[in-house]
């Protein structure tokens, strides 16, 4: 059995933490000043951060077959 | 052709395949993104009051905050299961897979019970038209998911991937994450922009 290399879950855990900070920013806002265009900022945020880290969409122009 | 080249030939041959169709699902969500998007047009334009101000139906927002941050965790359990995968770590790759299908299953049974069940039908104007128009269509993605998690979960089990080769993972992973990207923006469009009105 091969030995899994420590802290490779560590992106994916921060990327949860600052995905969990930014919708309690948008809860926040919504209750507070409800602007839709930073509610709106806030969502193409989150959007950019799943889109890179998680899809991997800089893949698509990569050259090498993995992620 | 030695067994070396062999080899190499077969393995460039997976990556140039790969290649494709992680193309060929890229261009499959760009079509999706018109289906989403105009359902999160229909929302912006028809959900208006008589001064053509943006309004929302009176929903539970704390429902709201809660399905999203399920549906959140999930998607990092996702990631946590194609790491994994991509490092050999089996254990990891198969529970990340379980956990995942079970919090989709808890989004989809807080948006049917929950949301579905509430004061808002259907047949309600357009506020329950669109309402279950955007919910609905995007229960169907997540039910579809759930799905494709329990298949790659049941492929993973009999030892389908391996570290090199687990196109089936990642396919399934950006399937996830799209859906959890389409939430992102229904979610403000849905529970946050906009004064609630009786509907």
């Amino acid at each position: 059995m091969n030995k899994v290399k420590p802290g490779i879950y560590r992106l994916g855990i921060l990327i949860l933490i600052v995905l969990a900070i930014l919708t309690g920013v948008e809860y926040a806002v919504a209750l507070t000043i409800d602007s839709t265009v930073i509610l709106f900022l806030i969502a193409m945020l989150k959007g950019a951060l799943v889109l890179y880290y998680f899809m991997h969409i800089a893949s698509l122009w990569s050259e090498e077959g993995g992620h | 052709m030695s067994a070396v080249a062999a080899v190499t030939a077969a393995a460039e041959s997976y990556v140039e395949k790969t290649r494709r169709n992680r193309l060929g699902l890229w261009l499959f969500f760009l079509s999706e993104v018109f289906m989403f998007g105009g359902l999160l047009a229909a929302r912006f334009y028809l959900w208006r009051d008589a001064d053509g101000g943006i309004v929302r139906p009176e929903l539970d927002q704390q429902l709201g905050l809660i399905v999203t941050s399920v549906l959140l965790v999930s998607s990092y359990f996702m990631n946590r299961a194609e790491t994994a995968i991509a490092h050999d770590d089996r254990g990891n790759f198969l529970t990340g897979l379980l956990v995942t299908a079970f919090l989709g299953i808890v989004f989809l049974l807080g948006v049917i019970i929950f949301e579905w069940g509430g004061h808002i039908k259907p047949s309600d104007g357009v506020f329950g038209a669109v309402l279950f128009g955007m919910t609905g269509m995007h229960a169907i993605h997540v039910l579809t998911g759930v799905i494709f998690i329990l298949i790659v979960w049941y492929n993973g089990r009999k030892g389908h991937y391996s570290a090199e080769r687990h196109w089936g993972v990642e396919a399934c992973a950006i399937y996830w994450h799209y859906v959890d990207l389409v939430w992102i923006f229904f979610y403000p469009a849905l529970y946050l922009i906009g004064p609630a009105v009786h509907g």
